[in-house]
């Protein structure tokens, strides 16, 4: 989370700063990891605990089966609430995947505390907030003030623990553990509770559901809700995309903060290793040309700098332009075959193409971006521009209008690939991606700002989909015509057939003359 | 040039059975017949427009351009040899409305009647032979006037002058036409009905021996069929219009046939003559003092003389320079010019007889 903090913080600003746990801050700030009010925290709970899921089944390089159950225990909240005028009710929610299980020691750290690490590596991670789903726990803790449990099997005991969260000391409260059984199949069920409202977060949540099924094609995802219904997203792919890697972060990547974090937890003793050691894309030359424009020794402690040292030093790395590229082998993107299957599977288009773009780099991160277009089918016309949103394989929700892919698909003339309108025909557009640092433009991080670079890369890959999309609607062009031109010519064969009946009182058999008129293009339009 | 029922019959029978043929063998049926175009037309000053194909169109079954066509033709023919069979005529119109039919919906169901008028002439260019041989007629229009015995299709003697006031209405096919006795001396074919009625309520042509041909504007086909049947009787034909470049169209067609409908042979009647008006009989002859009742051009007239310069029949001398007086004149003669000189009926007969006299010494060598 550190590194997610932004603003310019002084060493006399941090002295003045009261200390307080991360759980905490996050209880604080409630707002910003999307639990402003009963509504969005429904939905954002059931998030972050899938994605959770996923991301424990895709570690364990699983299929994912992700089964979600959301019971309401009591009905309409008529006690006041504070934060907000929505009449809230209470709900148990439990989220089970089949990752790798966790064992009894592991569980209250990895569910009790909130995390922040304390290594600088970089890695594309779907997480929006990097919390995995202690925030959703801590939430369900402050609005019932009950515990929640986590059930887990490694492939041998089942152990069930109730636990809750010390928010100030930041500390995991073992509350009973408990054995049940055993399963030859590792799994993980979170349980709590929380106090939300799931009628009015309903419609989120399910297009929340179906397009993380969209960019999950791999996973089952059965979610159970409140009233009764059932929903199932099946898979209709058996391969998981790579794991992404882990890497130094970039020179250019990084604020001042990390910087200084970096610099507190280096093992290297003089500032040219430190450089070379900590940063990807830094050699021993790239090393020292930072230093001398910074005016540094090499050879000063990494960790005696004075803080005008580490901003001359931030300065001169954030100034510096001949480092090569962040490296994009760490990314982990889709692929354009799962991004088809899992488009086809959620909207059964007759016509889809996705394109995979070439790694490129912003603000020291790299990133890429997968395209597809999607046609027909059970796409209709909606009057709006249909865009369907992924980062690191996660959907984004809200403020479509505002995201760089919305202001791509307008200015794309689209009518140089056969459409005369986003809006007004069965079109969709989909945009996904992958970044060790995804750049969105607000904190809410719902989209994505408008990056020149990367707008570039949406672009050429929409129009490369566009070229296929135009040559696929001439092609069923052609095939509508040939197919009226069969009608219209077995219309004038019955005239002719009927008139020289009536003149010679004879029927010429003129089927066998149309059959010669039915080329393979007609025939294979039909089905 | 008259065509039996059953000829008619047998030749469309033909062209059925060989498309039958075609089909049975699995092959695309194929029709081909000249087009009535400009480079099947030529055009010879002493016969007028002839019909000389030198190039043919295909119809072919297999593309779904002709496919319309072959359709067309062979829907079009089984109405006809429905028509002939039972001994019925019908008209453009009708034949229109044969296509307004619930079966056609998709496919022959015409827009307008031009499209199945169209389909009438290729009938008439793949079969070779006048609509009315297969039945469908014009409306009738023009009538003949004196002393000609004759026997129609009705199977009555008609004599022309006495069959009420306006003579003897031309049947849309005067092929069956069998003259009895022709007692007249000359046919004036007079383009407007005025002055063409006058002249037999004044009883000139029992006076002089004159048929008059009342062609009520530009001549229909029948008309002109009936006027070379008489010329082919050896009897001269006059052509009377109004001096505007409409008419000396009026008077070529009688003379040389028309475009349209070059492609139908005995209906140019060569050896007819045109007696008036011309632009002499205004410049300095008959009319010469009565320049005043002439007509202004209207725009529409002066396209028509200009088109008239391209016209293959009025390439010769005499008719590109009547045109010329109209482009450089702006001027019309109508044959209402008569009422003008003599706005009393006593001088009317004399003036008519003094200028057909004239003329038709002059241009026929026949005196009355």
């Amino acid at each position: 989370m550190s590194n997610e903090v932004k603003g310019k913080i002084t060493s006399v600003d941090r002295e003045e700063l009261e200390e307080i746990s991360p759980a905490d801050f996050f209880y604080r700030n409630k707002a910003l990891a999307g639990f402003d009010n009963p509504v969005k925290a429904t939905y954002t709970i059931i998030r972050e605990l899938v994605e959770n899921a996923l991301d424990a089944c895709e570690e364990a390089r699983r299929l994912p089966e992700v089964l979600i159950v959301l019971e309401r225990i009591q009905e309409k909240d008529s006690s006041s609430n504070v934060e907000s005028e929505v009449p809230t009710e209470l709900y148990s929610l439990s989220v089970r995947d089949n990752g790798t299980g966790l064992s009894p020691e592991e569980i209250p750290r990895a569910f009790g505390q909130v995390l922040v690490s304390s290594k600088y590596k970089l890695i594309q991670s779907r997480g929006t907030f990097g919390l995995g789903g202690t925030m959703a726990l801590l939430y369900g803790q402050i609005t019932t003030n009950m515990p929640f449990e986590i059930t887990s099997s490694t492939g041998g005991r089942i152990h069930k623990i109730t636990m809750k969260i010390d928010i100030q000391a930041n500390r995991p409260i073992v509350l009973g553990e408990q054995i049940l059984g055993a399963s030859i199949e590792p799994f993980t069920e979170v349980k709590l509770h929380f106090r939300g409202s799931y009628s009015r977060a309903k419609p989120k949540i399910m297009d929340y559901l179906k397009q993380t099924a969209m960019i999950t094609p791999y996973a089952n995802i059965e979610f159970r809700d409140p009233d009764g219904s059932f929903y199932l997203f099946e898979r209709n792919a058996r391969e998981l995309p790579s794991l992404p890697k882990e890497s130094l972060p970039h020179p250019k990547g990084i604020d001042l903060e990390l910087l200084q974090r970096i610099l507190k937890g280096t093992k290297a003793r003089r500032l040219a290793s430190f450089l070379q050691t900590e940063f990807q894309k830094v050699g021993r030359k790239t090393a020292l040309e930072i230093l001398q424009r910074a005016n540094l020794d090499p050879t000063l402690k990494p960790k005696k700098l004075t803080q005008e040292q580490i901003s001359a030093l931030f300065r001169a790395m954030t100034s510096y332009e001949r480092f090569l590229p962040p490296d994009p082998s760490i990314l982990s993107p889709l692929g354009e075959k799962l991004l088809m299957a899992g488009i086809k599977k959620e909207l059964n288009p007759e016509f889809v193409w996705a394109v995979k773009r070439p790694p490129s780099s912003v603000w020291g991160h790299p990133f890429l971006v997968e395209t597809a277009i999607a046609y027909g089918g059970d796409i209709t016309p909606t009057g709006k521009v249909q865009l369907y949103r992924f980062a690191n394989r996660i959907p984004l929700l809200y403020d479509a209008s505002s995201d760089v892919s919305y202001l791509v698909a307008k200015r794309i003339s689209w009518d140089v690939y056969g459409i005369k309108s986003l809006e007004e025909e069965p079109i969709a557009l989909f945009v996904h991606v992958v970044s060790t640092k995804i750049p969105f433009k607000t904190v809410g991080k719902e989209f994505i700002a408008n990056e020149p670079v990367l707008a570039k890369e949406i672009e050429l890959g929409w129009r490369e989909c566009g070229r296929r999309l135009k040559a696929y609607l001439s092609g069923k062009n052609r095939v509508k015509r040939a197919i009226s031109r069969y009608i219209a010519f077995k219309r004038y064969y019955d005239v002719i057939a009927s008139s020289i009946e009536e003149l010679t009182g004879k029927r010429p058999a003129v089927e066998e003359l149309l059959r010669k008129l039915t080329p393979a293009t007609v025939e294979e339009g039909r089905c | 040039m008259t065509y039996k029922r059953l000829e008619v019959e047998k030749k469309i029978l033909k062209i059925a059975s060989k498309i039958n043929q075609d089909v049975e063998l699995g092959k695309f049926p194929k029709l081909e017949f000249p087009p009535n175009s400009a480079s099947n037309i030529a055009f010879e000053e002493d016969v007028g427009y002839l019909f000389k194909p030198t190039y043919y169109t295909r119809v072919d079954g297999s593309h779904i351009k002709s496919v319309k066509t072959l359709a067309g033709l062979l829907y079009g023919m089984s109405r006809v040899v429905d028509h002939l069979k039972s001994g019925l005529t019908m008209t453009k119109r009708d034949f229109y409305y044969m296509h307004k039919v619930e079966k056609l919906k998709n496919t022959l169901f015409p827009k307008d009647q031009a499209e199945t008028d169209s389909r009438i002439v290729q009938m008439e260019l793949l079969l070779g032979m006048p609509r009315e041989a297969f039945s469908i007629i014009s409306d009738p229009r023009g009538w003949i006037y004196g002393d000609i015995e004759l026997v129609d299709a009705s199977g009555y003697t008609i004599r022309a002058n006495r069959i009420g006031e306006m003579g003897y209405s031309i049947p849309p096919d005067p092929e069956n036409i069998e003259f009895k006795r022709i007692g007249i001396k000359a046919v004036v074919a007079i383009e407007k009905v005025g002055p063409a009625k006058n002249m037999i309520e004044l009883k000139i042509p029992e006076e002089y021996g004159l048929g008059i041909a009342i062609l009520k504007g530009q001549p229909s086909r029948s008309m002109r069929r009936f006027l070379r049947m008489l010329s082919e009787q050896g009897v001269p034909i006059g052509i009377l219009t109004d001096l505007s470049p409409w008419s000396i169209r009026i008077a070529a067609t009688v003379i040389y046939n028309s475009i349209s409908s070059a492609h139908i042979p005995g209906l140019a009647v060569p050896n007819a003559a045109f007696l008036g008006i011309e632009t002499r009989d205004i410049e300095e002859g008959f009319f010469k003092d009565y320049q005043l009742a002439l007509e202004d051009l209207t725009p529409l007239d002066i396209k028509a003389a200009k088109d008239n310069l391209k016209l293959p029949s009025l390439q010769g001398e005499f008719w590109q320079r009547e045109n010329e007086w109209f482009l450089k004149r702006k001027k019309k003669a109508e044959l209402e010019i008569f009422k003008a000189m003599s706005p009393s009926a006593k001088q009317l007969k004399e003036l008519f007889v003094k200028y057909l006299r004239e003329k038709i010494e002059e241009k026929l060598k026949v005196t009355i």
